[in-house]
């Protein structure tokens, strides 16, 4: 059975990056509506393995980060070390049997910068070839699916 | 501190393969320190361990919690009100806490998702190093604070050996020679003398002869 369903790409962003305010953000849900999630950090280096998790287990198909060039970080190294937590967290994937490439990093270009929405748009277009994620797939039988959490979860 | 690493995914999901309701356990101490058992790497492990259920159409319930140490029972207490609900622990804590907890709860399986390591510094961001034995007979003032045992890779007490070179282990080129840093610092100290004492063989029955160890201390008793 083929599943027609658009994928859904959680997009976590650096908020230095080219074109990244909130209206640009705003513009980019109206132009991808449900086929989108965008966080924005206030530098990749927040970014943890947990994030990208927690997305791919919650809402999305696909997860990925998009930084500053490297070397032009704000703070140094923050997308360096958003570098690292993207490669845990695709070993992560690999190791529960959930393709790595569903977890992405893109790191800006200093010599051609790219706004948020071209980003959003590239990366789209490459997990739209992905099938859906078997990981967001909730068995008919899956009792605790819905079983809600204790308020100290 | 105690350090401490996450086992393969595949060994944990084949050690919970029985269970339909695991509470994976963190503690915020040790093994939060070292970035194997804390908070984030008890969600992240919780949350790996649904995608994993669902991509294998298992129907199974992985809730997460961190106690601030697994090893101290007025911590564990709290648990009390929800395990029953489980048919499993699957702790993040130390081997001492993985035992601890197995003791409050007698009825319920408590599965180790870490491998224990050593007795560790944080010597920087992600890079733990061992430098105690815990041999229960601290000999760290006749050797300048650098305990030869586990820092020699020969674990000589009347060294050097002789091999090293540039400062560097022969054994283990990767690691400076304990020696020549005991020596270094004796000498800063004006305290090389220490070292023309023939030091015997260790006594490891401080550490392991009798069984496992206890302190008691009466006056911290109730």
């Amino acid at each position: 059975m083929t599943d027609s369903r658009k994928r859904i790409l959680a997009l976590f962003y650096c908020r230095n990056i080219p074109e990244s305010s909130e209206t640009d953000r705003q513009a980019i849900e109206t132009a991808h509506g449900e086929q989108i999630r965008l966080f924005p950090l206030p530098c990749s280096g927040r970014l943890e393995p947990m994030h990208l998790l927690r997305a791919l287990e919650e809402v999305a198909d696909a997860a990925y980060l998009i930084t500053c060039p490297e070397g032009a970080c704000r703070y140094f190294e923050g997308n360096r070390r958003a570098k690292m937590r993207v490669e845990r967290t695709r070993e992560i994937l690999a190791a529960i049997g959930l393709e790595p490439e569903r977890a992405g990093i893109v790191m800006g270009s200093k010599e051609a910068p790219r706004t948020l929405a071209q980003h959003a748009a590239e990366i789209l277009d490459k997990i739209s070839q992905m099938g859906p994620s078997p990981a967001l797939k909730r068995p008919a039988n899956e009792t605790f699916a819905c079983e809600k959490r204790r308020e100290w979860l | 501190m105690i350090t401490a690493e996450q086992k393969p995914m595949d060994e944990i999901r084949g050690m919970l393969a029985p269970y339909k309701r695991i509470l994976a356990l963190g503690c915020g101490s040790c093994v939060a320190e070292c970035a194997a058992g804390g908070e984030k790497e008890t969600a992240m492990l919780a949350s790996a361990l649904r995608m994993a259920a669902r991509i294998n159409e298992e129907d199974i319930l992985i809730q997460e919690k961190t106690v601030d140490r697994q090893c101290v029972k007025e911590f564990i207490i709290p648990l009390d009100d929800i395990v029953e609900e489980y048919d499993a622990i699957l702790s993040l804590g130390c081997g001492a806490g993985v035992q601890a907890v197995s003791e409050m709860y007698q009825e319920i399986p408590v599965i180790p998702a870490l491998n224990t390591e050593f007795l560790g510094e944080t010597r920087d961001q992600g890079y733990w190093v061992e430098n105690c034995l815990g041999c229960g007979d601290c000999m760290l003032y006749y050797f300048g604070g650098i305990c030869p045992l586990a820092r020699c890779s020969k674990q000589i007490l009347n060294g050097p050996c002789g091999g090293s070179v540039d400062g560097r282990c022969e054994v283990n080129p990767d690691i400076p020679c304990a020696w020549q840093m005991i020596i270094d610092r004796l000498t800063r100290f004006g305290a090389l003398h220490r070292l023309e004492e023939i030091y015997p063989p260790k006594d490891w029955a401080r550490k392991q002869g009798s069984g496992p160890r206890k302190i008691i201390r009466e006056d911290q008793q109730r």
